[in-house]
């Protein structure tokens, strides 16, 4: 442990003599401050929001996720080409211990620095909102500075499945045709079943049972937030979409309904519901009634969600940086991993690759989805072809699990939105981020290094 | 202690069949660095590793320490494989170049490396101090490393190397870059550590440190040995013989001479002064020197051997201790050779020159008075090293 230590020591002290940590410190800060001043926000509680957590919590995250990056690829790499690690690898320490050590005097550093920038965003979040309208401030309080839990409707992920497979069953049975391309068929058949569940047709109306389960004397008495968001066939002249809520079953339970809503779609709007609308058994029953010419679609998973309140906002901004830090601790296992086989800039360069590629989940997700590299036509929506589909969508499929395991969380999108990230979500993040990924990550970079040759490097200080 | 007086010869580093072969990234053969070498290093000794740059000293050096993977062959160290950590607690390793963190300093970088050895805080503080008088930088601690000139790095270097007080160091050209009078203290070093039972291995290609401190060699050229063995073992000329003398009258030199010549022929038999070395010589002008209390702004020499790494012996100097080995006898040690000169043929006239000052009260054989050529050399080179000093030329006898 005392050379553990002192290894991340010597991390710590080559931050602070070389100003890296100063300068790292001084940028973060100035995103911090100079964001909200270069960018006027537009005087309301979610403009407000946007700029003073949205954008200064993700350039905080980028400027610290590449600084993490280029310090876990320079810290290794630069020892093993400077010769240092050569002094230190013949001392009685393990080669695991070296990259442990150097990891955890990274994730020290990160610690650190993310406290000063996150303890900044909340100084100044606080400070600035105080300027703001009464109104907008109420809204401020009610939406964003809290903690909400939230529930959804069922996803009905197992019905959709379930009955895709019977219509495709149906349809082979039928079909006698020559040769058939059953994936597509499936794909096509899967969405059309889907779309049942979240379709809403003109002058009809669709209803969602929520079950609140265990929370409903907890939520006795207590407002909900009803958040919903749509898409719609068509555009509309005016660009939104008329509709009413009903919240309750007349006659059953306490019920009320909305005036008529004139409501943008794709784009998630929040609206709070009365007290107590929920019946014995804690179901919550939610209408809505389609007053367009045209089809509005309800996503399963984000189109309807009841929100309340959990907690407050300083503890739940701490859970949120909390899971920044986990991507931090990975982002340094990977930097150090890359620098345990490559140089210093090839391991930069490597690890900026797999971020690029983790960030481009949106791509992959499609290839996984359409079974193939080569797109459909979208005149047609018939899916391509290609040779290498046989290759690339499995393991497009592999990293897309990978990928999901960090892009599970999003703590900048639930503190912008005042959703609750609870200790469970937390202790998920770091179960799967750290320990599992960066941990799996870690374990490679130990083994490459423990059976590198360190030697073979002349020094180039 | 020299190998002779070691317990029983117990093997500190046993190498059998070493290989290496440097290979480029698709797995073809670049250089057979090391090929099929064997050797063992016994406890107390200090052994050689000689040879010209890039024989593969060096690249042995890294595979004892297992920074290198051995192609083919064995290594034990204390029997072990040289990777296993409590080998590594035994080993002190200077590298050929000061691999050193440029942004600690003196303190800093020896308190970090007694971590690695999870010495107490306690311990590290007073070895520490210890080692940074030993090796001259008690007045530079607050500098870093990055700001050290090359001698002194060498010097926080070869602290590090000690600051467990290992049972076997590595020295990887450990004088490079030292000036004499730390080239002398390295010298020193070594042997003090040889007398605690210490193995060193030496590897240089500086002929005059391994010739003055080594109990063995190794030497190689192109990967291979090419010869090995006890200093004595390689460098006694068995069919001659050297005796040296007080200078003696001209009739007592022409009566030696006759007998000799009986059994030898004239031009097999030399006569000469013996000199010292340069060092030697240097080193006597630097004392002189110091005596006049010059101050220096970088790293100061003639600090003790740290208390904890000079042992029972703790009293004598390292010169004394050096003197004591080469001139006692001692079964099986390598006796270290005279100063380095060349025994030219009689030269009746240089005969002349030699007896002509002699009588009863001749000088010993010292501080004979040189050749008028010898001397002008000599005096070239005082002058030299006493501007290289910064001071006037030394009084009389330097």
């Amino acid at each position: 442990m005392q050379g553990l230590l002192a290894i991340a020591w010597l991390t710590w002290k080559a931050a602070l003599r070389f100003r890296l940590f100063l300068v790292i410190a001084v940028l973060l800060l100035g995103a911090v401050i100079g964001l909200p001043l270069l960018i006027k926000d537009d005087g309301t509680a979610r403009g407000f929001t946007q700029i003073l957590l949205t954008y200064t919590l993700s350039a905080i995250t980028a400027l610290l996720g590449l600084s993490t990056l280029w310090l876990s690829c320079g810290t290794l790499a630069r020892d093993i080409e400077e010769c240092q690690i050569q002094v230190v690898a013949v001392k009685p320490v393990g080669r695991w211990q070296i990259w442990l050590g150097k990891w955890l005097g990274i994730v020290s550093l990160n610690a650190v620095l993310l406290a000063i920038a996150g303890g900044s965003v909340y100084g100044l979040l606080l400070w600035r909102a105080r300027q703001l309208p009464a109104q907008e401030q109420k809204t401020l309080a009610k939406e964003v500075l809290i903690a909400r839990g939230s529930i959804k409707p069922p996803d009905f992920q197992r019905e959709i499945e379930a009955e895709t497979d019977r219509v495709l069953e149906e349809r082979r049975q039928k079909s006698n045709s020559g040769p058939v391309n059953w994936r597509e068929v499936r794909l096509e058949i899967r969405e059309q079943i889907k779309a049942r569940f979240q379709l809403v047709p003109p002058s009809s109306m669709r209803q969602w049972r929520i079950q609140l389960g265990v929370l409903k004397s907890l939520l006795r008495d207590q407002p909900l937030q009803l958040r919903i968001k749509f898409n719609a066939a068509d555009k509309s002249p005016s660009g939104t979409f008329v509709g009413l809520w009903q919240i309750g079953v007349p006659q059953k339970t306490a019920f009320w309904r909305s005036d008529p809503m004139s409501l943008a779609p794709d784009t998630f709007h929040e609206f709070e519901i009365p007290r107590n609308l929920f019946d014995q058994d804690g179901v919550l029953t939610i209408s809505f009634a389609n007053d367009n010419n045209t089809v509005l679609l309800f996503p399963l998973g984000s189109g309807i969600e009841v929100l309340y309140r959990e907690g407050g906002f300083g503890l739940n901004f701490a859970r949120g940086l909390g899971i920044l830090f986990c991507w931090m601790s990975l982002l340094a296992a990977i930097g150090l991993t890359a620098a345990s086989f490559l140089s210093f800039p090839v391991a930069a360069f490597f690890s900026l690759g797999l971020l690029t590629v983790a960030l481009s989940s949106g791509t992959l997700s499609t290839v996984v989805s359409e079974g193939t590299v080569a797109g459909s036509n979208p005149e047609s929506g018939v899916a391509g072809h290609s040779v290498l589909d046989v290759v690339a969508v499995p393991i497009f499929r592999g990293i897309l699990a990978v990928v999901r395991l960090v892009e599970d969380f999003s703590p900048i999108d639930s503190l912008s939105s005042g959703r609750s990230i609870s200790w469970g979500e937390l202790g998920a993040a770091f179960s799967q981020i750290v320990l599992l990924l960066g941990g799996s990550v870690g374990l490679i970079g130990m083994a490459i290094l423990s059976r590198r040759e360190l030697a073979t490097a002349q020094g180039t200080q | 202690m020299p190998a002779a007086e070691t317990e029983a010869g117990e093997t500190v580093v046993s190498v059998r069949g070493l290989s290496k072969v440097f290979k480029d990234f698709w797995g073809r053969s670049k250089a057979r660095a090391v090929d099929d070498v064997d050797f063992d290093v016994r406890r107390g000794e200090v052994f050689g590793l000689l040879g010209p740059n890039g024989s593969g000293k060096s690249t042995t050096v890294k595979l004892l320490l297992g920074l290198l993977n051995p192609t083919k062959g064995h290594i034990e160290v204390f029997g072990r494989p040289p990777r296993h950590v409590q080998t590594k607690s035994r080993i002190g390793y200077l590298p050929e170049e000061s691999y050193l963190y440029r942004y600690l300093n003196a303190k800093e970088t020896l308190d970090f490396f007694g971590n690695l050895f999870h010495l107490p805080r306690i311990d590290r503080a007073r070895r520490s101090e210890q080692l940074l008088e030993m090796v001259g930088l008690n007045q530079t601690l607050t500098r870093t490393v990055g700001e050290f000139s090359k001698g002194m790095q060498r010097r926080i270097g070869l602290a590090q190397a000690l600051i467990n007080d290992p049972d076997l160091v590595i020295l990887d050209e450990p004088t490079s870059g030292l000036d004499p009078i730390g080239c002398r203290e390295v010298k020193d070093l070594i042997v003090a550590l040889a007398r605690r039972g210490k193995t060193v291995i030496l590897s240089s290609h500086l002929l005059a440190d391994v010739e003055d401190v080594c109990d063995r060699v190794v030497i190689y050229y192109g990967g291979k040995v090419q010869a090995i063995g006890t200093l004595k073992e390689l460098l006694t000329t068995p069919d001659a013989i050297r005796i040296t003398t007080p200078v003696l009258s001209r009739a007592t030199m022409e009566r030696v001479l006759e007998v000799i010549r009986k059994d030898v022929a004239v031009d097999k038999v030399r006569i000469d002064n013996p000199t010292q070395n340069l060092e030697s010589y240097f080193l006597d002008v630097v004392q002189k020197a110091r005596q006049a209390a010059a101050e220096t702004s970088g790293a100061v020499s003639g600090a003790r051997i740290a208390e904890y790494l000079r042992g029972d012996g703790a009293g004598e100097t390292g010169s004394e201790k050096l003197l004591e080995r080469l001139t006692l006898p001692q079964p099986g040690q390598t006796a270290a050779p005279a100063p380095s000169v060349a025994a030219p043929a009689v030269d009746e006239k240089k005969l002349e020159d030699l007896t002509k000052s002699s009588g009863p009260d001749a000088p010993l054989a010292g501080s004979v008075p040189v050749t008028p050529e010898a001397a002008k050399d000599l005096s070239k080179a005082d002058e030299k090293l006493s501007s290289l000093l910064g001071g006037g030329r030394p009084e009389s006898g330097a």
